[in-house]
């Protein structure tokens, strides 16, 4: 009796853990789907000049879209070498004291608000260096809040490899290289992997650091260079929702997201399939 | 110190003797391990204290010694694996800490086999040449991966199924199987910390049978707990207890005359199936 009433009170409690994602992800497909058409995407005028200044952004979602895979293309690739660089330092060369001093300092870093990263960017990037609202600064900020979650990922990941397998190799005299290459990558790539799709997912997740260092709302369609302004979902989504008077430019704002959410949740699920076919293997 | 071991060298190494139609073991190089006034820390605790050693000719020494007497320890400083010791140690005379080509080579040149057989989820084949670098292993001929097993008697039970996965033979088999990983890089010495500890009779019988053999042609060094394997392993046998080199003989000798108290002791309980009263 005891045991029902406590499982019980505990499916109550996880209750809104499972509801509360589902019915706002009822919502914007409510909302979000009927705004999916043509002209949504751009597709109706395809070939027509394309003013991007309009706040009901008539010629399509794609510079947006692109926008945000950019931006998070460039942050990951910013990210994933120094996140390999460090977490292979760490493994191969660091005590263990230096060890968890660096998952300490990584765990604090990824609990730092991806805000502060933004001002930072704007004062450093934007003012400092003088990039001005910039594809490379947004780029830079984003990658500096994925990487902890990349770095710690990736030293979960080669922890995960059994030392015997390390050490008979070692004793073999390979090299680390050699090490690194014919031991670790085969067992930890799609852990690894995993990790670059949830950086994905969350680079796209992120709005306030690209608001203050990348991103503008119109006049952009595709940067001209590493140091011109983009545009992206996620602002898009910020401007139109804040400033929307009009029904037809809300359910705009509520189509982007859905496509946002799609995105985020697609690299998501990529991830979670990597990683039980990862958990699978070992 | 001899030129490096070619893996061209390796494969026409696989000599068979027609008499017995057994592999030969010809060129391996010998080398001369010296260990002085060896000392190892961990956490606090002194794990090998002030140990003095020489390994050299050919032939099987066993170590043996209670459990945390450093004996595996003694292993990983040889070979390299640990690197904060303190003291000496010397190999063909040129002192480890300072081996040219480095640590990874130092490695190579000395052999380890842990007790828990380690294979890579790869072929039979790719874990016999896995300790190769570069062009050697994609080169490595089927005369060395042969040559190899056989050192490490395998050679017949799996030679209709090299490209199969490793991790699909039975322990006794992976463990021979990194004999013969070991064997292919060429070491010099062979170290092998209790390779036998958790096999059957049978596959006991073949490592024991394989390292006789090698035992033949280079410095073989097995840490063991098995006093009944000391004996069919002949050879030397030293007892090491608390970090401490106690006594070291040839192995009957050993075994049936020691000299030390702590050594008789350690017999005395090994070979005893019930723990003896207090007194």
């Amino acid at each position: 009796m005891i045991n029902r009433a406590s499982k019980f009170a505990l499916c109550l409690l996880a209750l809104p853990a499972l509801v509360v994602p589902i019915l706002c992800l009822a919502y914007l497909l409510m909302r979000g789907l009927p705004g999916l058409d043509s002209s949504f995407f751009g597709l109706s005028t395809l070939g027509q000049s394309r003013d991007t200044t309009s706040l009901s952004n008539q010629h399509g979602i794609f510079p947006q879209i692109m926008g945000s895979v950019l931006l998070s293309a460039l942050a990951c690739s910013i990210a994933m070498p120094l996140a390999l660089g460090l977490s292979l330092h760490n493994q191969l060369y660091a005590g263990r004291r230096s060890q968890s001093l660096m998952v300490h300092v990584l765990t604090t870093f990824q609990s730092i608000p991806p805000l502060v990263y933004g001002l930072c960017g704007l004062v450093v990037f934007v003012h400092l260096l003088q990039w001005g609202i910039s594809l490379a600064a947004g780029a830079i900020v984003l990658a500096m809040i994925v990487l902890p979650v990349l770095t710690l990922n990736t030293i979960h990941a080669l922890e995960r490899i059994p030392t015997a397998l390390t050490d008979s190799a070692r004793s073999l005299g390979m090299s680390a290289g050699q090490i690194i290459w014919h031991v670790w990558r085969p067992k930890a790539w799609r852990s690894l992997l995993t990790g670059l799709f949830l950086a994905i997912a969350r680079t796209l997740s992120e709005t306030a650091p690209i608001l203050f260092t990348a991103t503008v709302f119109s006049g952009v369609i595709w940067p001209d260079s590493l140091l011109s302004p983009v545009t992206s979902l996620q602002t898009h989504i910020f401007y139109l929702a804040q400033e929307a008077v009009d029904e037809r430019i809300l359910a705009h704002a509520w189509s982007s997201a859905l496509i946002l959410v799609t995105l985020v949740v697609m690299f998501s699920v990529i991830a979670h399939f990597l990683n039980r076919h990862s958990s699978d293997n070992e | 110190m001899n030129k490096p071991y070619t893996n061209m060298q390796l494969a026409t190494a696989h000599v068979t003797d027609k008499t017995t139609d057994q592999p030969k073991l010809k060129t391996y190089d010998k080398a001369r391990v010296e260990v002085n006034n060896l000392n190892l820390k961990r956490g606090g605790r002194l794990i090998l204290n002030k140990l003095n050693l020489t390994l050299a000719d050919n032939g099987i020494t066993s170590i043996i010694g209670p459990s945390g007497a450093g004996k595996s320890s003694l292993l990983r400083c040889i070979n390299g694996l640990d690197k904060d010791w303190k003291g000496e140690i010397s190999v063909d005379g040129i002192a480890s800490k300072h081996w040219p080509k480095g640590a990874d080579a130092l490695r190579q040149h000395i052999g380890l086999i842990g007790q828990k057989p380690t294979v890579f989820p790869c072929s039979i084949t790719d874990n016999v040449v896995f300790g190769l670098r570069g062009k050697q292993r994609k080169q490595a001929s089927s005369g060395l991966i042969e040559y190899c097993l056989k050192q490490a008697a395998l050679w017949d039970e799996v030679c209709d199924r090299l490209d199969h996965n490793a991790q699909t033979l039975s322990l006794g088999q992976q463990q021979r199987l990194c004999i013969a990983r070991a064997l292919a890089v060429k070491p010099a010495v062979l170290l092998l910390d209790e390779p036998t500890a958790s096999l059957d009779p049978r596959s006991k019988n073949k490592i024991e049978a394989s390292l006789h053999g090698l035992g033949e042609n280079m410095p073989v060094v097995v840490v063991t707990h098995d006093l009944e394997q000391v004996r069919r392993l002949g050879g030397n046998a030293l007892f090491m207890c608390d970090g401490m080199l106690i006594e070291q003989a040839e192995s009957t000798t050993l075994l049936d005359t020691p000299q030390r108290l702590e050594t008789r002791e350690f017999f005395q309980w090994s070979t005893c199936d019930c723990p003896p009263e207090d007194e």
